[in-house]
């Protein structure tokens, strides 16, 4: 079972020592992130900074899960479990959704400022890169919305950044669910949106929001699924949105449908800040309230952040499921977190050109934030990058194997690799690369590989593998 | 008093024509207001005029431009353009300029 809120995963983390905290002053201006930043690329513990200049009183958590060993805490299991153990089990959970309970009274009600005595600048908001275009105050966040007419409710991780005293600029994309509800619902009524950014609430919480997660399915049920526990909410000041009962900090808000201020550029996932400035939108404070003490969870966003990991597993289950709907044989996805959630590798059990190239098709139907895609045959270890390079290395036939699909609209803004026009525009394109062998080769003359597990008889290798035992190897 | 500003733009050529330009600013003050962001009409001067807050002006990717601006705030503008969320925001404040 996963711990119920922030507070019992930081002491969960502390006690693995997978936690840093820092007692001395610390610049909210670049230097507490810079540190966080620095703790990403070198596969560093979070950090919990106690002292913060300008803002007595309140702390900032860093990162809490950018490594899979906080991720496996996160999920209430040992720190040192594999990386594809993490993968199987939640894949199991996600299929064990557990409703979640309302409540009359939570911590997060400690402290309330209504709208009018709101300001923004009260909160100590991290400026997180330097050259961004603001403090950003949604990094490890959850924001709740509404669908404008119905019941389908979304949680979802998007970027806020502080305009001035009670205005946010936020970069949902459009493309994403939130996005879609403002456009499809609120838009043409003209008429606000209610949301609700919750920061630091249970981590379970934060995983279901940041996941690839169907239109219409409930984020509030998969955190209860995945942290095997029911999540407790409560119901906003000043809307009909409910939040998890035991977050830090709640900041409510509406978003206008016809009103836009700056937002961006930002230092994003995918290790870069892109120049997607210029498509977001601006919501105003409505309320916030916050627990005693809080604790303002940070997301040092860019290479290996604090959603990699999740955004590798829920992506890569996400995947699974639509190539098998579509009738691919998969046999296992990985995402590697380091490839800033661009990559997806796939093993088959039949590949050949047309599988590689329907794959990649099917991935970008919608949206398509997955830009390569490598096909490899089921006795490649997805989870062995070592064995994936091999195979990609020497399968991939260099023009045969390589399948392109061009889309206008739905591509993924915040991908390097585009031109400032084409990420304005939303143009791009993603490519398959097979490296499977041919399923028309004859066996007989299929290359065989120059591996103990291929080229050994069964007797040799098991000889080969005690011996390898008996050394101690 | 403000006396240093930053601001990002699609287009330096266009906000150092010497012209009234509609900007969106950051105050780079120090302390707790620090990058709050106000909406100017104003006209940009480079090299910097004595007297006028600096001004200093970074690309679309946050890339800061190391010759110094100064800005003569005109006008002070609403704290938001008006138009359909998620438009682009260098178009609203071009229309912003037209008015």
């Amino acid at each position: 079972m996963a711990h119920k809120d922030l507070r019992e995963f930081l002491a969960a983390i502390r006690q693995t020592g997978d936690l840093q905290e820092i007692d001395d002053p610390v610049d909210w201006d670049q230097e507490l992130s810079g540190i966080g930043r620095l703790s990403c690329e070198r596969n560093g513990p979070a950090f919990q900074f106690n002292n913060i200049k300008d803002y007595a009183g309140w702390r900032i958590c860093a990162n809490p899960v950018a490594t899979w060993r906080r991720y496996a805490v996160a999920l209430g299991l040992p720190a040192d479990t594999s990386v594809r153990r993490l993968y199987e089990i939640y894949a199991e959970r996600e299929q064990q959704s557990i409703p979640p309970v309302t409540v009359n009274s939570g911590a997060c009600k400690e402290v309330m400022i209504p709208g009018d005595k709101v300001d923004l600048f009260d909160l100590p908001v991290p400026m997180v890169h330097e050259g961004d275009g603001g403090r950003y105050l949604g990094t490890w966040d959850l924001v709740v919305s509404k669908e404008a007419h119905g019941n389908w409710v979304n949680w979802g991780m998007y970027r806020f950044m502080v305009h001035n005293e009670r205005l946010l600029t936020g970069y949902p994309r459009p493309t994403s669910h939130l996005g879609m509800m403002l456009l499809n619902g609120y838009v043409p009524e003209g008429r606000t949106m209610p949301i609700a950014i919750v920061i630091g609430a249970d981590m379970p919480s934060h995983l279901a929001s940041t996941a690839t997660f169907r239109i219409g399915g409930s984020e509030a049920e998969l955190a209860g699924g995945l942290g095997q526990q029911p999540v407790e909410l409560i119901k906003c000041e000043t809307s009909d949105l409910y939040v998890p009962a035991s977050s830090e900090i709640v900041i409510e808000a509406e978003v206008f449908p016809d009103k836009i201020a700056q937002e961006g550029p930002y230092g994003e996932y995918p290790g870069y800040r892109s120049g997607e400035m210029g498509n977001a939108l601006c919501a105003r404070v409505t309320c916030i309230t916050h627990r005693r003490d809080p604790i303002l969870t940070l997301d040092t966003t860019g290479f290996m952040d604090s959603s990699a990991c999740n955004t590798s597993i829920s992506g890569a289950i996400a995947i699974k499921r639509r190539l098998e709907n579509h009738g691919i044989e998969v046999a296992d996805v990985y995402v590697p977190p380091e490839s800033g959630i661009h990559m997806a590798i796939v093993s088959v059990r039949r590949g050949g050109a047309e599988v590689a190239q329907q794959a990649v098709q099917i991935l970008t139907a919608r949206r398509a934030l997955i830009s390569k895609v490598i096909v490899v045959d089921d006795d490649v270890d997805v989870f062995n990058m070592a064995a994936v390079i091999h195979a990609f290395s020497t399968k991939c036939h260099p023009v045969r194997g390589i399948h392109v699909t061009e889309y206008q609209g739905r591509a993924n803004a915040l991908t390097p690799a585009y031109s400032l026009q084409e990420r304005v525009a939303r143009e791009g394109a993603s490519v398959s690369f097979d490296a499977t062998w041919p399923p028309e080769w004859s066996k007989n003359e299929t290359p065989i590989r120059a591996t103990l597990d291929s080229m050994y008889s069964p007797d040799v290798q098991q000889k080969v593998l005690a011996r390898w035992t008996a050394l101690g190897l | 008093m403000t006396s240093e500003y930053e601001t990002f733009v699609r287009d330096p050529a266009h906000i150092l024509s010497g012209n009234e330009v509609v900007l969106s600013l950051r105050d780079l003050t120090p302390g707790r207001r620090k990058y709050r962001g106000s909406n100017v009409r104003a006209v940009v001067s480079r090299p910097p005029r004595p007297g006028e807050p600096a001004l200093w002006i970074r690309s679309v990717v946050g890339v800061k431009d190391p010759r110094p601006c100064s800005v003569r705030i005109v006008e002070e503008l609403p704290e938001t353009f008006n138009a359909v969320a998620f438009s682009d925001f260098f178009d609203a404040m071009e229309k912003a300029e037209r008015r």
